[in-house]
């Protein structure tokens, strides 16, 4: 038997490669992601092994909130524990140090440096005095920096800015702008690329004074004098600090920690890759089914006459089997090769938005091959499991006989099927709306979701037959009006056999749903969005960083009122805090009571303006959302802890809704969050012009002091601050739908293989077509219109499901001030989209067919 | 034999040669024939003898290799595919073993989809005439899988005549069919040339099916090597049995 798998595999080398393809992309996407995964860790681990190489222990400021965002909310360490380090036994050396990533690297016009929006980090350093025997920053060209007002630049930003040794730099930070002269270019560790993030070396005293640390450090390294370990010297420096104010972690730990930290951010990265890739395995296995039942069921003679010769139905079935076994193989190699490509496509993807993936080394880990190869070849087989199940009730009768087939047994499956089909859909259904509304917890949803998805597309395409005959006579209607009797026959054969056609529009149906969900999902958080915004921010400008949500200095709020003609400026701040009792995270936000209410607007559930206005620094606005997951009210005390520790305690005074772009989850008044819980910078500083001002010259005002004084912050007017959350979201779904993408490129080549396996049955009755007088373009036309109407009916249904789903999603999520929108142009796309689809997927089949030689065609049984 | 100009299908010293070199083999070898409208023609001979081969270069299914041939009155050797396939649509009729119907059609559109695929006019009274000539007419909205095989055949023979072709081909007709769909097909046949006047062509290795034609030519070795008038079955079996 396995010599006949082989035999038929290879004998049909363009039918294997083509059915091979429907595994190929998923493969590639999962060897890919895995490759991708493999060498950014590897590429974290030696940067962050080499920055803390020599280091025996470090000591840091102790984060007691850590918060979603990368950047470090923690106060800086009293530069005075340098000296207490220093007095500890065993310590040969201590060095206090800057490491700060709020600092903008700007060119001649005031802009930031690398792409506009977002983009990898500055990040300033310290100079290590010279004798330190860890120096992570090696100069390549030039100097270190041995004045205030000199640095050194890593080398790739040299190069990619165009700075030399010699040059003019200016760098902004909280304590204003600077220009240096570029003393030297460096590399950091052995020149591997940090993400695409930029450094500059400044002395101690002067990174000190730009990032607004005077007097205080970001980390004290150590080493350890001869005859004290690492782990030694760091419970004897632990235990000389002050417990509740510093980490103290020997150097390996260090690393450790941070190449895990920057590992997890980008986990969540490979997990969503990881998906996607488990989309398009899913779509490809509905083509595995397809092609080998359809392959299967051409062959049923062939099977029958081994069957007479004596074959068991188990033999039959392994010789199935093991062909599929043989595609999964072939897709699965192809699919690790693939898998560079992708490789490529994500970094390209990544780098349009200005972010360069560490991937020194890319490396094909023997893992990755071990697991592509399973998925790809075990999807091959569970597809081809039912086919294989079929080919073994052949009767072996059949080799001789021209069989009606068991009407009765096909009816009695037929029943069964509906059932299971009944069940799975009945559990998909019950299960997406426990994922969207039951639980809080988002992976648990996710998973609920996923699994729902999956068994609703199942259940689907297996009772899709059904409905094939009824929604491909609608489809198929116009084109049968518009080109009479090719239109006819190419809507009939599309209803031929309409499991086939329901499976391989199935296909297309799960790529397609899923786009118009994301779509319609986007365009929902985009009204939301447009919505709120109208009715929250009612000032003329807000400003913000540059990147849209890193933080910006609190001087930028005192430097604006003092312009003429700027009437209110109100500037927030946001941390990341911790509630007790829940010990719950929330991002706390300081108002500024006196002059919120001139440029924003709230909605209160349990409250007013009043409250705003009349916030006292113990007293906290909740949003309603959150009070509820709290179980809180108007009244109720709690405490709430900032990221250095801090802790305060507060009265719940008013409950707000809908308010979220003021109020995040939790609102206090700004002075306390700046100086009780150890907020340093503000997040956007709202800004009224006054009463008869000249709005056009105020705000250019506003920009020009903004591009002078603090290049990474700008300002934004309603409408522009729209159109940048706009841009995010949609530079989002644009990466989502490329993913997605794949998935329904592959059931393109789904269509492609149904119809190429379609015709080849049909041949007799195409060479009866030619015979009686059609011609080749009716032949093609024909093929092209059947190609369509699957298409047609896929991405249809798909579509419907879709919708759905997204109203069903944003519902679950109308709390959150969700609001549903759908594109009128939505049916137009989807219709155009399906018939490019259809056409696409129809060309070489067609052609095939219209090739066909009539002759042959005719004696061909 | 006379090559007449009145002929509905004609030929002239046409050869097809399959194969090159050493290997080449002469289906057809040399063969001049003229076909009268209002003639039932069999062309009979052992298997090999290259009579299909003949069928499909007279029909412009397949090209010769030399030599000329013409279907009424236009030279169809040197036609290209799209000619060629207007001219199989307007003047031809086909009638296979086969049948091949397709499936997903009724009796009826089965019979019209000649000229639906012409984007022609059905001609109703001819339908109604045909329907009621092939006996089908009271099945005309069942599908193949639903009819006989002999009633699928003269559904068949119905699609061959409804655009009134200037000949029909029939290659083996009856050889899927039992003695009494045979006959009926047969005779089938044979009207529409009695009453019609097409020119039928029709293709066997039968000599039971050979005897309904008026004449019958027989093919040894892609050569004719006899050509005669039609008397009775004995005479055709005698003559088969020359061979």
């Amino acid at each position: 038997m396995f010599s006949l798998a082989i035999r038929n595999f290879s004998a049909r080398k363009l039918r294997a490669l083509s059915t091979a393809a429907a595994v190929f992309f998923g493969v590639a996407m999962i060897a890919g992601t895995l490759m991708l995964t493999a060498s950014v860790n590897n590429s974290f681990d030696d940067i962050f092994a080499e920055v803390n190489e020599g280091i025996d222990v470090t000591v840091r400021p102790k984060v007691a909130v850590e918060g979603e965002f990368g950047t470090s909310f923690a106060r800086a360490l009293p530069e005075t524990l340098v000296e207490d380090v220093w007095a500890v036994e065993g310590v040969d050396l201590a060095v206090g140090a800057i490491g700060d990533d709020t600092i903008t690297i700007v060119d001649e016009d005031g802009n930031r440096i690398g792409p506009p929006q977002g983009g990898p980090p500055h990040i300033a350093i310290s100079r290590l005095p010279e004798d330190a025997p860890f120096q992570s920053f090696t100069i390549v060209d030039g100097a270190h920096p041995a004045a205030d007002g000199e640095v050194a630049i890593d080398s790739i930003t040299a190069e990619s800015e165009g700075y030399e040794v010699g040059d003019t730099i200016r760098v902004t930070g909280a304590a204003g702008e600077r220009d240096y002269t570029v003393a030297g270019i460096g590399e950091f560790g052995s020149g591997t690329p940090l993400g695409g993030a930029s450094l500059v070396e400044f002395t101690l005293a002067e990174a000190q004074r730009l990032t607004g640390k005077r007097g205080r450090v970001d980390e004290i390294d150590a080493t350890a004098a001869e005859g004290t370990t690492a782990a030694e010297l760091a419970t004897a420096i632990s235990a000389a600090l002050p417990a509740d104010e510093v980490e103290v972690r020997t150097g390996e730990q260090t690393a450790e920690e941070d190449a895990g930290d920057i590992q997890e951010g980008f986990g969540f990265l490979s997990t969503a890759l990881l998906v996607f890739a488990g989309i398009a395995v899913f779509v490809g296995a509905f083509l595995i089914f397809n092609t080998f039942s359809i392959t299967v069921a051409q062959r049923m003679r062939e099977f029958a006459m081994l069957r007479t010769l004596g074959a068991s139905s188990r033999q039959v079935m392994a010789a199935v089997l093991i062909e599929a076994a043989l595609v999964g193989l072939l897709a699965s190699l192809l699919g690790i090769a693939g898998g560079f490509g992708f490789v490529e496509l994500i970094k390209g993807l990544f780098k349009a938005m200005g972010f360069e993936l560490p991937t020194s080394g890319l490396a094909l880990e023997a893992s990755t091959v071990a697991i592509a190869i399973a998925v790809g070849v075990l999807t091959t087989m569970v597809a081809a499991l039912n086919p294989a199940l079929r080919a073994t009730r052949v009767a072996p009768l059949e080799a001789l006989v021209e069989s009606a087939g068991s009407t009765e047994r096909e009816h009695e499956r037929s029943r069964r099927r509906t059932i299971i089909a009944s069940i799975l859909v009945a559990a998909g259904v019950v299960l997406l709306p426990l994922g969207l509304f039951a639980t809080d917890d988002i992976e648990m949803a996710l998973q609920l979701l996923g699994l729902g998805l999956v068994l609703l597309f199942i259940g689907l395409a297996m009772v899709g037959d059904r409905f094939v005959g009824p929604i491909a006579s609608v489809l198929g209607w116009p084109i049968e009006r518009l080109r009479g009797v090719t239109g006819r026959l190419a809507r009939e054969n599309a209803q031929r056999q309409p499991g086939r056609t329901a499976t391989t529009a199935a296909a297309l149906m799960i790529g397609v749903a899923l786009v118009v969900f994301v779509g319609v999902f986007a365009s929902s958080i985009r009204a939301s969005l447009s919505d709120t915004l109208d009715r929250q921010f009612v000032g003329d400008i807000a400003i913000v960083n540059t990147d849209g949500f890193s933080p910006i200095p609190t001087r930028i709020a005192d430097e604006v009122s003092a312009l003429d003609g700027v009437g209110v400026v109100s500037p927030t701040t946001l941390i990341p805090a911790e509630i007790a009792p829940s010990a719950n995270e929330a991002t706390v936000g300081g108002i500024e009571p006196r002059t919120l209410g001139r440029v924003a607007s709230l909605d209160w559930t349990d409250g007013s303006d009043e409250i705003v206005a009349n916030l006292a620094p113990d007293e906290a606005i909740f949003d309603e959302n959150f009070a509820e997951q709290e179980g809180v009210g108007v009244g109720d005390e709690l405490e709430i802890t900032g990221p250095s520790g801090d802790v305060i305690t507060v009265t719940i005074a008013g409950i707000t809704t809908r308010s979220r772009f003021i109020v995040d989850q939790v609102a206090l008044t700004r002075d306390t969050v700046l100086e009780r819980l150890g907020a340093r910078d503000d997040t956007t500083t709202f800004v009224n012009f006054a009463e008869g001002a000249d709005p056009k010259a105020t705000r250019e005002q506003v920009d020009a002091l903004l591009a002078e004084r603090f290049p990474n912050a700008e300002a934004r007017s309603q409408e522009e601050f729209k159109q940048d959350r706009e841009n995010e979201i949609n530079q989002l779904i644009a990466l989502i739908y490329v993913l997605l993408g794949l998935s329904v490129l592959v059931s393109i080549f789904g269509v492609v293989n149904t119809l190429s396996l379609t015709i080849f049955e049909r041949t007799r009755e195409l060479g009866m077509l030619r015979a009686i007088g059609t011609s080749r373009r009716q032949v093609r036309r024909m093929i092209r219109y059947e190609s369509v109407v699957v298409a047609l009916l896929g991405a249809v249904v798909g579509a419907v499901i879709g919708l759905i789903l997204a109203v069903a999603a944003v519902r679950a999520l109308e709390d959150e001030g969700l609001e549903l929108s759908i594109s009128p142009s939505l049916p137009l796309v989807v219709l155009i989209a399906a018939i490019l689809i259809g056409v696409v997927a129809a060309i070489g089949p067609a052609r095939r067919a219209s090739r066909l030689d009539v002759i042959q065609a005719l004696q061909y049984e | 034999m006379e090559v007449g100009g009145r002929s509905a299908v004609r030929c002239e010293d046409l050869r097809r040669v399959f194969g090159a070199g050493e290997a080449a083999v002469a289906a057809v070898d040399g063969v001049s024939l003229g076909f009268p409208s209002g003639e039932l023609t069999s062309i009979v001979g052992p298997s090999g003898s290259g009579k299909s081969t003949l069928m499909h270069v007279l029909a412009g299914l397949d090209r010769p290799t030399s030599g000329r041939a013409w279907v009424a009155g236009t030279e169809i050797t040197g036609l290209d595919d799209g000619r060629l396939t207007e001219l199989r649509r307007d003047k031809l009729g086909f009638v296979f073993q086969f049948f091949n119907l397709i499936p997903v059609l009724s009796a009826e559109e089965n019979i019209t989809l000649p000229l639906r695929i012409a984007g022609r006019d059905v001609d109703a009274e001819w339908l109604a005439a045909l329907l009621e000539t092939v006996g089908i007419a009271d099945r005309s909205t069942h599908r193949p899988a639903e009819l006989s095989g002999g009633q699928q055949q003269r559904v068949a023979v119905a699609r061959a005549l409804i655009s009134k072709p200037a000949v029909v081909f029939a290659d083996e007709p009856t050889g899927n069919l039992d003695s009494a769909a045979s006959t009926q097909v047969l005779e089938l046949l044979r009207r529409s040339v009695d009453l019609l006047g097409r020119s039928v062509i029709l293709v066997t290795h039968d000599p039971r099916v050979a005897s309904y034609a008026d004449r019958m030519v027989m093919l040894v070795d892609g050569k004719v090597s006899s050509d005669t008038r039609v008397e009775g079955e004995d005479q055709v079996l005698r003559l088969m049995q020359t061979v």
